[in-house]
């Protein structure tokens, strides 16, 4: 299997000097994937999660976290493991969720449903 | 970075069969001299760490196939990088003539060890590989199966509570100093 190059990525690498100012410190809805390269799983929903990312950019934005590399953040967000979606809200978590199904519309729904929720309410 | 010059594979450093067959290729790259043909590097976590060895490397595709990578900086991928470690191996390069042999434009022998590779690749999970995510449809039964001697037969560790779809936790390391990327 063969993924797109990194030159169609995405998806920001954030890092723990970046995280407070791209995400807590950001606004509106952030999705933040806590992944890692060598978890089957993470490489299953990567083209599917660029698609999502990629059709939402103009609502919402998307980041990863190299979890291996960024102990401190997996570890400050109690990251049991990957693929983590956590949801933010404006810099505050609003949702997590753990290893969604790697089809189109499971990972729409994770990334989208958290804030449409809190839409509505 | 010195100037590379010795061929290096890059295998799959979570992967347990992955490790093996690595092990087995480290043995035999050593010649009696002690030298070493070929440099062996799992593929590790850091992207920016692979365009070290070659800026064309991205970190998704090396974990999708094997790759070897050339001095003169080419890159062979999957079956042909098998067969060019038969060709560079000394105890393996008697028989890698055979996967250059071409007929009417067709390489058999090549073919057949495209497919080889592309069947251990799916059947991985049945021998113990904990990055390789959900099996393929026809290799779920066997992996089950596996799953299941083992933990029948197999000696028991203990339970383990892990998460839904997760094949590798985070190993958080403790600092005494907090960072600043505490949630709010």
């Amino acid at each position: 299997m063969q993924i797109s190059s990194a030159s169609s990525d995405t998806i920001k690498t954030v890092t723990e000097t970046t995280f407070r100012q791209l995400v807590l410190e950001g606004t509106g809805p952030i999705v933040v994937e806590f992944m890692s390269y060598g978890c089957g799983f993470c490489r299953a929903i990567e083209p599917i999660l660029q698609q999502v990312a990629e059709k939402l950019h103009s609502k919402q934005k998307f980041f990863r976290v190299n979890t291996p590399v960024e102990t401190e953040l997996a570890s400050a967000y109690a990251i049991e493991g990957t693929p983590t979606f956590v949801m933010f809200l404006d810099g505050a978590e609003m949702s997590r969720a753990e290893g969604p199904q790697p089809t189109l519309a499971s990972i729409t729904a994770t990334v989208t449903r958290p804030f449409e929720t809190r839409n509505r309410s | 970075m010195p100037k590379q010059t010795k061929p290096i594979l890059l295998y799959d450093g979570e992967c347990g069969v992955c490790r093996s067959v690595a092990h087995w290729v480290e043995k035999s790259a050593r010649s009696k001299s002690g030298e070493i043909s070929l440099i062996l590097i799992p593929n590790g976590d850091d992207p920016e760490a692979l365009k070290l060895i070659n800026p064309n490397l991205n970190i998704w595709d090396v974990y999708a196939t094997n790759y070897l990578i050339m001095p003169d900086a080419s890159m062979k991928a999957g079956g042909e990088a098998v067969a060019e470690v038969f060709r560079i191996l000394p105890n393996t390069k008697w028989f890698a003539g055979c996967f250059a042999f071409s007929i009417f434009g067709y390489r058999p022998f090549q073919m057949m060890l495209n497919l080889g590779y592309a069947i251990l690749d799916d059947v991985r999970p049945v021998f113990g590989c904990e990055s390789c995510g959900t099996p393929s449809i026809w290799v779920r039964p066997f992996a089950a199966t596996a799953k299941w001697l083992s933990s029948t037969f197999g000696p028991r560790r203990g339970t383990e509570v892990a998460p839904k779809l997760t094949s590798r936790k985070a190993s958080p390391r403790r600092s005494s100093s907090k960072p600043d990327i505490i949630p709010k």
